[in-house]
């Protein structure tokens, strides 16, 4: 017997549009809406794109354990995490991270809020809001008295990412200006529960709570954000008329998986996962100590990352025109001489990237910068592989699935001139 | 995504298992296709076509249409040679999706007339996709 796909409150929404609707994470979600992929990729890189992203499981942790809980069980030094200065995480600032198990695997990945003085939020994958917390749970027993909560059924979230956002967003607020003030990328404000989750009030225009978060899922600017269940199908629609003006699209999770990909994020469970968090692009989520040797802090998985030197890499890569392969278990990647080398986690298509010559150009690349006057890119295969030892940016490997065979470039970046880390200011002046 | 009631499915033409359609224009025969295929496919964004010359037994695959979320083999609904192909789709292969019945992909002249008389009429390719 399947167990039923779970749905947001958005999903009558969705299947009203006349979207193609596909399971997710336990999740019947939309893959693309009538504009289609193409129109929904493009859209949050030149102007603004709205994504249902409900289906993402959040846990509240609430008491003076949470904290050394946190630096056990999460990859980041909360002492040490903010900036370059590496400050400590406060109220209002969040961070990206990976929980991992004592052999170094990925339980999952996570953005971790604080709210209060003892007042978090995790924010983790479809469908592992159960897991996580029982893992947290299991490990809280040690040091007891935090407080685990799953918020997921009772939550709405939406991310508004696109160059035009702050833009948008600005016109569903109560007071602007106050919630933009020194809105650094990833921190936020406001709440959605304010009856048990603190936070200074941040309403829309009608007077409902919101938690407005400076992060997202694209590579673009943008924002995620979190409300009460039954407000969320209203923030949908005030988003839609307000971002009416800049051509604000609904977009869908085909679109939100190019655009990650093409940003170098990585989807867990996929691109990272059961086997060591190591020789991988995301290290950046680990407590690196100054000289980069060891870590700022124990925790759970510390010593089997450091110890894994020699667990394969994974890299990302661009191809040469927009073709690709089914990246999973059939996949391999060979040298150009077909020496096998390894496999395929992620292959996607960024529609909004061509090569000029052998350079990489977006739509959102300016012409100072290399992007011809007359550009319609084509897009370009990319993702990433997962190979037995490096290879450095530039090598030419083979992507094979059985059926097609194409040749792509080993690469440190995919899609150039994102917007994510754009002040704010500069976003609402443009 | 479209509604059976909502598909553009013309009665001049005929279909396959597979959602190509063949329309004979005198000697030859176009190949394209369906409305259904192109909106259960989302945006394409690559083409691979044959080569003129080449030679398939109905059924054989002759190509592959590339939309964002995979890659669809194309099978050729009769037998024959290709005498031609719509290299207008291979710089805008997104017209498939706008007008599916206009952008044929290759166009064939079968080796075996009589197969037409096999391929689903608009009926029975009704009946296929109401299930």
């Amino acid at each position: 017997m399947t167990t039923p796909l779970k749905t947001t409150p958005l999903h009558a929404w969705h299947v009203g549009r006349g979207a193609k609707m596909a399971a997710f994470g336990g999740y019947e979600m939309p893959l693309w809406y009538p504009a289609g992929a193409k129109a929904e990729h493009l859209a949050p890189i030149t102007a603004a794109g709205l994504f249902d992203t409900s289906h993402m499981a959040v846990l509240s942790l609430r008491g003076p354990a949470v904290r050394p809980l946190l630096q056990r069980c999460f990859s980041k030094d909360l002492e040490r995490c903010i900036g370059v200065g590496k400050t400590l995480l406060t109220p209002g600032r969040c961070v990206y991270g990976v929980l991992l198990d004592h052999d170094g695997q990925v339980l999952d990945d996570a953005i971790v809020y604080q709210c209060g003085a003892h007042d978090y939020l995790l924010v983790v994958n479809a469908a592992m809001g159960e897991p996580i917390a029982a893992h947290l749970q299991q490990q809280n027993k040690k040091n007891p008295g935090a407080l685990i909560d799953d918020h997921t059924d009772a939550i709405g979230k939406i991310d508004l990412q696109g160059p035009a956002a702050a833009k948008i967003l600005a016109r569903i607020l109560r007071d602007p200006d106050q919630v933009f003030d020194k809105m650094v990328y990833f921190s936020f404000k406001g709440t959605f529960a304010p009856q048990f989750l603190p936070g200074a009030p941040v309403t829309l225009l009608d007077g409902t709570p919101v938690l407005v978060s400076r992060t997202g899922y694209t590579g673009e600017f943008g924002f995620e954000l979190f409300v009460d269940h039954k407000d969320t199908v209203r923030l949908w629609r005030m988003l839609l008329e307000a971002g009416a003006p800049e051509g604000l699209l609904p977009c869908g999770l085909a679109a939100r998986d190019s655009l990650r990909a093409g940003a170098g994020l990585p989807l867990s469970h996929q691109d990272i996962g059961p086997w060591p968090f190591a020789r991988n692009p995301w290290l950046f989520a680990l407590p690196w100590d100054e000289d980069g040797k060891g870590f700022t802090k124990e925790f759970i998985g510390n010593r089997a990352v450091l110890a894994a030197r020699s667990t394969p890499c994974t890299l990302a890569f661009a191809g040469f025109d927009p073709r690709k392969i089914a990246a999973g278990a059939a996949s391999q990647v060979t040298a150009l001489d077909s020496t096998p080398l390894g496999g395929v986690l992620t292959c996607t298509t960024d529609m909004a990237i061509d090569r000029v010559g052998s350079v990489v150009v977006s739509i959102a690349t300016p012409v100072a910068g290399g992007r011809p006057e007359s550009f319609t890119p084509r897009g370009l295969c990319c993702g990433f592989v997962r190979l037995d030892t490096p290879l450095p940016p530039g090598a030419e490997v083979l992507l094979t699935d059985g059926k097609r065979t194409l040749k792509v470039e080993i690469r440190d970046q995919i899609r150039p001139d994102r917007s994510a880390r754009a002040p704010l200011a500069a976003m609402l002046a443009a | 995504m479209k509604t059976i009631d909502e598909l553009n499915l013309p009665a001049d033409i005929r279909y396959t298992d597979d959602h190509e359609w063949a329309k004979p224009t005198g000697d030859t025969v176009l190949v394209g296709v369906s409305d259904f295929a192109q909106d259960q496919m989302g945006d394409i964004v690559f083409i691979e076509l044959p080569a003129i010359g080449a030679t398939f037994t109905k059924g054989d695959e002759f190509g592959t249409l590339e939309s964002v979320k995979a890659v669809s083999e194309l099978y050729l609904p009769m037998s024959g040679e290709v005498v031609a192909i719509n290299t207008a789709l291979i710089d805008t292969p997104e017209l498939i999706n706008q007008q599916p019945y206009e952008c044929w992909l290759v166009e064939i002249k079968p080796s075996d007339p009589g197969e037409y008389g096999q391929l689903l009429d608009l009926a029975a390719y009704l009946r296929l996709l109401r299930g």
